[in-house]
């Protein structure tokens, strides 16, 4: 057993039956309850400094016209409901409501498929697949603000000149194609990179899944003769619905909150139209709310939308897990 | 930014100022260091964002956390209301006299200007020079299209991939609907004169329908002549190096270029044009104080905080440090040094000839020049809107603005 394990295993068997106990004033129960608050405290501590403060604090501050600045007339005063009926009267925010839903779905497709397949590639027979296993997970190490300016460049750059030199690819070279002056295929473009980005990480998950499943299950398929895509859609499939429960509710809540990509590739833009009103035309929820607190300065309609964001993602996520929870097999 | 905010704790011997140039940081550092061994205090310089507004989200933050800095830096009217409550009145500061810059609300003054900046339609003077074109004849609409007409058609012989080299995507919002959105505020007008600006304010549209034509016009003629790929998705970099590689002859910015200029090597002779967004012969650029410091009343330094600035402006280490090292156009008299960058030269030109505009801008909400007009200008340089529906939708924008 590591130190690890001895840990969690003392906590469960409560101090004395590892020798920690200086006496017998305590009874065993006392004692297994403070040594599982004492193991507790440390993560109970941060968690409710830096969340459930913080969200306790923003809930209030949404039914308030709070500014955090020291404007003449700043006094802090119930509004009511007043910031959630600005929020959803404001296009914008719908909008981005519509686009994060899009995006959200389409990541969640996209990242899975590409981390389902490169995982399939990496636990087959490839050599060096170890060297694989590394490079596709290395996108994930570099953060999304930096990868943003990367892809921009790529995008912006890097595309058109190579529209330049293959003379078959010239459309690429041209402005009208590039694609991030659209915001159809600006946010395409998002798709992309966070693919990039995420799914090398989730491949390890479906590593470590594939990897577990009984191989004597494997070689009896295979010697009833099934195929290998009979093979991968009755075990590989169904024996790695825990692995999909965990990365859809990753990938869901990641492509949800996508902010850093957002802001450093197109910063919401390009411009759309909507209800007659020139919009930001990929400005996902987290940028909308930014926005909203710090070019708009009006931070508490900004936590009012964080608020109705928090509750929606939520909801989301737990429908997500309990629809998942009910396909996974235990073995 | 972290290891800063914790060594800044409030207390005697500590000066806190936050800034937002980060082109400057290092050198004012450097200022602040040696002013503050002179002065046994410690100052905290604390730099943070480019464009307006990149300041406010940690200003923010420190104010709430009760660890506002000393001294900070705003850009405007609207920045100034938002700190309203907590600006010191410096009105007796002996600097005052010294400029005509500062910061005034009420008859009173409340900003230390940082420096003078300005912008028209930076010119590559050689190119201009190879196409016959007089830059001096560069002051009206009618100028400004007879001349793009001429370069763009002699594109290969000089070697240009457009005429202008102008940002429209939303990073790039603070090209369009700040400095450009400025013509239509402040073109053609006395200096301070703030009718246009009040009117459409007010949402009195009508009044300006004419100018506010002519301005559209302007805007499709840059739009029309600018680089394609920079115009949509190009970064401040992408704009910039056009016009520093000769790919463009003109770009609109202003004199804070020059450091990105010297640093990509461009020799070539470069000045400042006024722009051509109306009829009539408008020949001024835009000149003023690009932001300002304030002292937080609040603060526990506030003698030091006060000498700090007065320094800046009263010793020649101050005056090395905004001229020489900063590079900045120092907005008092009585300093005798001179910035280096051609396009800052050009910029004190247009000052000392009193050919300047007044910036007019900041009048309106950050929400409103970045919410509302920037995504304007992007649906017309993207060609996804007509002339007639940009006048129309900028005319609805202002109405609905007075509406707030």
């Amino acid at each position: 057993m590591n130190a690890g394990g001895l840990i969690v295993w003392c906590a469960r068997q409560g101090a004395s039956t590892c020798g920690l106990s200086k006496g017998g004033s305590m009874t065993k129960k006392t004692e297994s309850t403070l040594v599982f608050w004492i193991f507790l405290a440390p993560v109970l501590f941060a968690f409710i400094m830096v969340m459930v403060i913080p969200f306790l604090l923003g809930s209030y501050y949404a039914f308030t016209n709070w500014t955090s600045s020291a404007r003449a007339d700043n006094e802090l005063r119930f509004v009511g409901l007043q910031n959630f009926i600005n929020s959803l009267r404001d296009p914008a925010f719908l909008y981005s409501f519509g686009i994060t839903f899009v995006y959200t779905i389409l990541n969640m497709i996209a990242i899975n498929v590409v981390a389902f397949v490169l995982a399939l590639l990496v636990t087959g027979n490839l050599r060096f697949k170890n060297v694989y296993r590394v490079g596709f997970f290395v996108p994930n190490l570099i953060g999304g603000i930096i990868l943003g300016y990367i892809w921009q460049f790529i995008f912006n750059n890097a595309i058109p000149s190579l529209g330049t030199l293959i003379p078959s690819l010239n459309f690429l070279a041209d402005p009208n194609n590039l694609m991030l002056s659209k915001n159809t295929t600006a946010l395409a473009a998002m798709i992309i990179v966070g693919t990039w980005q995420y799914a090398g990480y989730i491949m390890m998950i479906y590593v470590a899944a594939i990897e577990n499943i009984p191989q004597e299950l494997i070689e009896a398929a295979k010697i009833d003769g099934a195929t290998p895509w009979i093979r991968l859609k009755a075990i590989t499939i169904p024996l790695c619905a825990q692995a999909f429960t965990v990365t859809m509710f990753l990938t869901l809540v990641n492509s949800f909150k996508q902010f850093d990509v957002n802001v450093s590739l197109t910063s919401g833009g390009p411009s759309t139209m909507l209800m007659g009103q020139p919009i930001l035309g990929t400005e996902l929820l987290a940028l909308n709310i930014y926005n909203t607190a710090f070019i708009s300065n009006k931070l508490s309609e900004a936590q009012a939308r964080a608020f109705v964001f928090f509750l929606v993602l939520a909801i989301i996520s737990i429908i997500q897990v309990y629809v998942n929870k009910r396909r996974e097999i235990e073995l | 930014m972290v290891l800063l905010t914790a060594t800044a704790a409030f207390g005697a011997g500590k000066l806190t100022l936050m800034q937002n140039k980060p082109e400057i940081d290092a050198q004012l550092k450097a200022y602040a260091a040696a002013w503050g061994q002179k002065n046994g205090v410690t100052v905290v310089i604390k730099s943070i964002g480019g464009t307006s507004g990149g300041m406010g989200p940690q200003l923010k933050a420190d104010y709430a956390a009760g660890d506002m800095p000393d001294i900070f830096a705003f850009d405007g009217l609207e920045s100034f209301k938002e700190w309203e409550g907590i600006i010191l009145d410096l009105s007796k500061e002996p600097w005052v006299s010294k400029t005509s810059v500062a910061f005034k609300y009420n008859g009173k003054v409340y900003g230390f200007p940082v420096a003078v900046e300005g912008w028209g339609m930076a010119y590559n003077a050689d190119l201009l020079a190879k196409a016959g074109i007089d830059p001096k004849t560069l002051n009206s609409y009618d100028a400004y299209k007879k001349a793009f007409e001429k370069l763009d058609s002699m594109k290969d012989k000089l070697g240009i991939n457009a005429v202008v080299s102008m940002a429209a995507s939303i990073e790039m919002g603070w090209v369009t609907a700040h400095h450009n959105f400025n013509s239509l505020l402040s073109n053609g007008l006395p200096y301070g004169d703030l009718s246009v600006t009040n009117d459409l304010l007010a949402g009195k549209v009508e009044a300006h329908a004419q100018r506010l034509q002519e301005y559209a016009d302007w805007v499709e003629l840059l739009f029309k002549y600018a680089d394609k790929t920079i115009l949509l998705t190009g970064n401040y970099d992408a704009q910039v190096g056009a016009f520093a590689t000769g790919k463009t002859v003109f770009l609109h910015q202003g004199n804070w270029v020059d450091p990105n200029l010297k640093s990509a090597n461009a020799t070539f002779k470069m000045g400042f044009a006024p722009h051509g967004s109306m009829k009539k012969v408008t020949d001024g650029i835009f000149v003023s104080a690009p932001s300002y410091y304030a002292i937080n009343k609040e603060s526990r330094n506030l003698t030091l905080a006060k000498k700090f600035l007065n320094d800046l402006v009263t010793t020649p280490e101050g005056h090395t440090y905004m001229v020489k090292e900063a590079g900045m156009i120092p907005a008092f008299s009585g300093i005798t040094l001179n910035p280096e960058g051609q396009l800052s030269k050009s910029v004190q030109e247009w000052s000392a000839a009193g050919k300047v505009y007044s910036w007019n801008q900041y009048y309106f909400s950050g929400d409103f020049r970045d919410k509302v007009l920037t995504p304007i200008y992007n649906q017309f340089a993207a060609g996804k809107i007509s002339k007639a529906q940009f006048v129309e939708l900028m005319t609805k924008a202002f109405k609905d603005n007075a509406q707030k």
